[in-house]
Parts: structure tokens; sequence; C-alpha cells
């Protein structure tokens, strides 16, 4: 009898928690109005303003040291946008690899979302905890594209090689290949950025913000970087971490 | 009572509907006329195994088609070197006879060739431990200098120029698409039919009608029991952990073990436990394969440990073995050879054309 009775609870928990979950969806960013819109990011890439031009121009850093960049790329992905009203939209997952070489990576398409109006854009610079452990991944996620580290698994989240004539490395070398997202170690960061003026999202007219990325920024603030100290960084840790708490500061919209 | 049962097969049936299309499931079903389920027998009583098989149901192309590639050189940069090449079935997929492990143009790394079998229950991988999932472990030995020494991205291109490849991946997946991650799928496949679990020492354990340790085996696992299990934990004879077990420090090799996964000082010289089945199939031992035989091993924790900072407490004294223990230690670790799955005829080298 203890039995049954528990078997027939069975059921009823489950309607309870379909109730649940069913309520909260409805009203939840997952379950978006009928209509619906996508917004395009478009992406610049300077050096402390200056347009970036691989491998022929060089820069100085904060500390006043040449550089020249061969390679810029990074993953953004877990987007939200937030209504001019406040609410926070949680756009389905998208993962994008920009990349300074490949002019196709620098224009990009967010998932859906519902039309309407909206003051604000956040991401995250790089690839979440979950996908970094979740085995063979495709697309801007597949290993192919040399953002995967084999020796340590992990995404190298955002990648800026090029030379320096104060590096101490071979052939001047200037590598930062930031990854690591566990504890201390983690270099995940979020992005947050106000829109100048609200963007309008519907199905009829498409959207479209500019956003430029300056790698001025990797080796500024708060944690200024001399590449006679330091010019390659490869593996998790402090170092690392540390690029990421300069690298967030790098966008900016410019429409 | 029926009533309820409909209500609760139609609220399940809504859940997972609602599951799918808050994209929190990635779950692939098998369709008619499509590759054909393989199933993987496992014996009763152990853990459900670690490798999540939902987003990857072994089939019997799929698994096909992981052999074809595993035992393929011309997945290597130069078309000499397979996985089957260092991972020898004769030697539970060891190296027989390789301290360090070989590569392209003759090249030679810094470890040893790991066992397998048995990963599919397995959360890292390599001796450090460095690899968080089954799937993405054969990125590794594909793209280092010293082992297969290719790019990921060129290997993927020249599978899809091969005709036979494209054949065999729409067997597997039902169209010929050619991707990194159907290439690694399709070798977990494969790697996750290795299972050992049928040597003497499990038809003991069942207890087999007719089978029975020897007096000699039945005190070595005695002794293995008081000396040994606390790491060799059974039924896998491994517990996953990562120890130092006072290998003297090797200057030329210099390898740190874990603490290069981790950069915590506290996992100096710590390499993970390896599993003792089919051990007597597959020396020589060690992370670096500096023992060739395994009384070099008995020897070592008799007395042969070298203390340092990160030393394992339970090694830390040694562990005394004397000529009795290590012969009955070595009677009672025989009994841990799965001659089936040695000689299984699904698992064996297959000419690559």
């Amino acid at each position: 009898m203890i039995l049954r009775n528990f078997l027939l609870a069975i059921p009823a928990a489950y309607l309870c928690l379909l109730l649940f979950t069913g309520g909260t969806t409805h009203t939840g960013p997952r379950r978006p109005p009928t209509r619906t819109a996508s917004l395009q990011l478009h992406f610049t890439h300077v050096v402390n303003g200056r347009p970036m031009a691989l491998g022929t121009t060089a820069y100085m850093n904060a500390a006043g040291e040449s550089f020249t960049i061969t390679m810029f790329k990074y993953y953004i992905s877990n987007f939200t946008l937030t209504t001019t009203t406040g609410q926070e939209i949680t756009l389905p997952a998208a993962y994008f690899l920009v990349n300074e070489s490949s002019d196709s990576t620098k224009r990009i398409t967010l998932p859906q979302a519902p039309e309407g109006t909206y003051q604000r854009i956040s991401f995250m610079i790089g690839v979440d905890s979950i996908h970094n452990m979740s085995g063979a991944q495709t697309g801007a996620l597949d290993p192919v594209n040399g953002m995967f580290w084999t020796w340590n698994s992990g995404y190298i989240m955002a990648k800026l090689e090029g030379n320096s004539p104060v590096s101490k490395q071979p052939l001047n070398l200037v590598e930062f290949h930031i990854g690591g997202f566990k504890g201390a170690s983690n270099v995940l960061r979020r992005v947050q950025l106000n829109f100048p003026q609200p963007v309008k999202l519907s199905a009829a007219t498409p959207a479209t913000v500019q956003l430029t990325a300056d790698a001025y920024t990797w080796f500024h603030l708060p944690n200024a970087i001399s590449f006679k100290k330091v010019a390659s960084c490869t593996t998790p840790g402090t170092q690392a971490a540390a690029v990421a708490d300069n690298y967030r500061n790098m966008f900016s919209i410019s429409n | 009572m029926r009533v309820l049962s409909i209500i609760t097969l139609f609220a399940l049936g809504l859940l997972f509907a609602v599951l799918e299309a808050s994209g929190t499931r990635e779950h692939i079903t098998l369709s008619p006329g499509g590759p054909e389920p393989y199933v993987l027998k496992l014996p009763p009583g152990l853990p459900s195994p670690v490798y999540d098989f939902s987003k990857n149901p072994l089939t019997k192309q799929g698994v096909a088609l992981g052999r074809h590639l595993f035992y393929d050189p011309k997945l290597s940069r130069d078309s000499t070197i397979s996985c089957g090449f260092c991972h020898q079935q004769f030697a539970a997929f060891g190296h027989y006879d390789h301290a360090l492990a070989h590569g392209v143009e003759g090249r030679i790394g810094v470890r040893s060739v790991p066992t397998l079998f048995n990963l599919i229950w397995q959360k890292e991988f390599m001796w450090d431990g460095g690899v968080n999932n089954l799937e993405i472990q054969p990125l590794t030995p594909l793209t280092d200098p010293n082992e297969m020494g290719e790019d990921l991205g060129k290997l993927v291109k020249r599978l899809q120029k091969d005709p036979g490849y494209r054949k065999m991946f729409k067997e597997a997946y039902g169209t010929e698409e050619i991707t990194s991650q159907r290439l690694f799928r399709a070798l977990t496949q494969f790697i996750a039919t290795m299972v050992s679990f049928e040597s003497k020492y499990d038809s003991v354990m069942r207890k087999a009608p007719g089978v029975a340790f020897t007096p000699e085996e039945q005190e070595g696992y005695v002794i293995f029991q008081q000396k040994c299990a606390a790491c060799h934990r059974e039924p896998f004879f491994t517990d996953n952990s990562y120890r130092n077990n006072g290998l003297p420090y090797l200057p030329a090799l210099n390898d740190v073990g874990r603490m290069r996964i981790t950069s915590n000082t506290g996992d100096y010289l710590k390499f993970k436990v390896p599993s003792l089945r089919n051990v007597l199939k597959s020396s020589p031992y060690m992370h670096d394969g500096r023992f060739f035989d395994i009384y070099q091993v008995f020897n070592h924790y008799n007395k042969g440990v070298e203390q340092s900072n990160t030393i394992d407490p339970l090694v830390k004294n040694g562990i005394p073995l004397t000529d009795k223990d290590q012969r009955e230690l070595y009677m009672f670790l025989n009994t841990l050879t799965d001659p089936g799955f040695i000689a299984n005829s699904s698992l064996s080298e297959i000419l690559i054309r």
C-alpha cells in the first residue's frame, strides 16, 4: 500500500514540475514572442586608436616599447540584450571566433531576439567552462581553428601574436595565448556595453552595431605589461588572468 | 491508476520537449535505415561509464570506422605511424618493449605509451591527466610532433579527399561530411569497445564454476590487498588519482608530472596511478618506461623509493616485499591478464589499403 501511494506520488510530482517549468518558460527569456529579429555586430580592430594592420605596422605599448601584431583573434559567446525597460534577454547559445585576418568573421549575426528596443548588450570573452570539458566540438569551436590546447584541455580564449625588438623570446616573438577556465586561472570575462542610443530591433529593418576592439588595452590597465619582462604567456595561470583583466576593457561601441 | 500512468507519460513527454526546446540536451537518436546500433556488453556491478554516449551512440558502422582510423598510418604526417603502431593489442594496447613513445621520422617522446582499456570509466587522460574528455584525447597524439605530428586541419582535409573515408563516414553518420568532431567520435566509438573484465581474477570474483585461485595466487591476492590496493583499487585496479610513488627523478627527462597541468607545486612528480589489469602483458612500466620487468617494480617499492616533498604517504617508508611475497604477487598479477581481450578479433589490426 505504501508502495502504491509512492507510485501515485511520482506522476503528481511530474505534473507539478511540468506546471512549474511550463510557467517559467512562458514568461522567461527562452520563449520569445512570435516576432523576432537578429542584431548584427561589426568589429573593427585598432591599436591605441590606429587601425590594426597585421605584420606591417609598428605600434607602441604603454611601456613605450615598439611591437607588431601578426595574429589577433578571440572568442565571444553567451550574449544577452537588455531592453530599455530593463528586461534582460539571454540569447540562444552561440560561439564566434573573431579573427583580424578574416573579414567574414568580423561581421556576425547574433541569434534571434524578440523585437523591441534595447539599451545594452553583454557577452563573454571566451568559451564557457562547460564547453571546455564536453569533448569534440564543431563550427567555431572546432579544434582545427588552432584555439584548443592539446596538452591541457581547454580553449585558448584569445590570441595575440607579434614581434617586439625588446622581447627576449626566440625571433623576438610576442605570444599571448590566453586560456584557463578553472578557479583562480579562470580567464572568462564578461563585457557589458551600453548602446549610445537605444537600438530598435525589428524583423523589417535589420540593426547593426559597430564595435571596436583595441589591442592596446591587453598590455595597459590595470596590469601594465612590458615585453622586456613578459613577452609570452601560453599557459593558464595568474599571468593569463592578468591579461584577461586588461582585455576585458578592449571593446567600445562606435555608432 | 492507468489514467495516472498515461498522464505521467504525457507529462514526461512534455518535460523532454521543454528540455529539447531550451537547448539543454543534445541527444542523437538513430533513424531506421541508417547506422545500426552496437550493443556494448558490460559486466554487471560496475558503475555507469563516465563517458556520455548520448551525443555519440555506438553504431556498428561508427565502431568500424573508428577501427579503420585507429589502424591507418595515413593519419600521421608522413604516413608511417598509426594509433595501433604504439598501441599494440597483444600488449593490452601499450607499446611492448618500448620505454618511450615513438613517432614520425624516428622521433622519441618523453613518456611511455599507456595501455588502452576501460577508458569509458576514466575522467582524465594522459599520465598527467591533462586531457579532460575521452573524445578529445586523440588530438594529442595526432598533433604531437614526437608522435603522429600532423596538423588537424590538414588531416581533416586529407580525409575529405579520400573516397573510401567519405563512404565510411556516410555509413557511420548518414552523410559524407567529414569533420574533426566526427573523426574524434568515431575513434572514441572504437576505443569504447576496448573493455577488459574477463581475466581469471574476474572469473574467481564472479564465482564461475570450476575456477579458483591457486594457493600462491590466493596468497598474492592477500598481499595485493594489504600493500597495493589502496591506490590500485578494485575493480579497475586504479583509483585514477595522481601520486608521487618515489621514483628517482631523471634530470634528462625533467618531467614534473601533473604540476605542468595544475601549476600547483603540490603536484610535483605526481603521475596517474595506472591500472594493473593486463600488467604482465604491458611492460615496460612507469610513466617513463624505466622498468622492463615487474620484479624491478617490486624492488622499487621494496627499497628504491626516493624521498621528496610530494612523496605519497603510502609509499614514503617503502613497501616491504620479501622474495616469497614478490613471487606470490607475480602469480596474482598474472590472474589479471585478460586473454580474450588481448586476442579479441574485433579489436585486432586490419589491413588498410
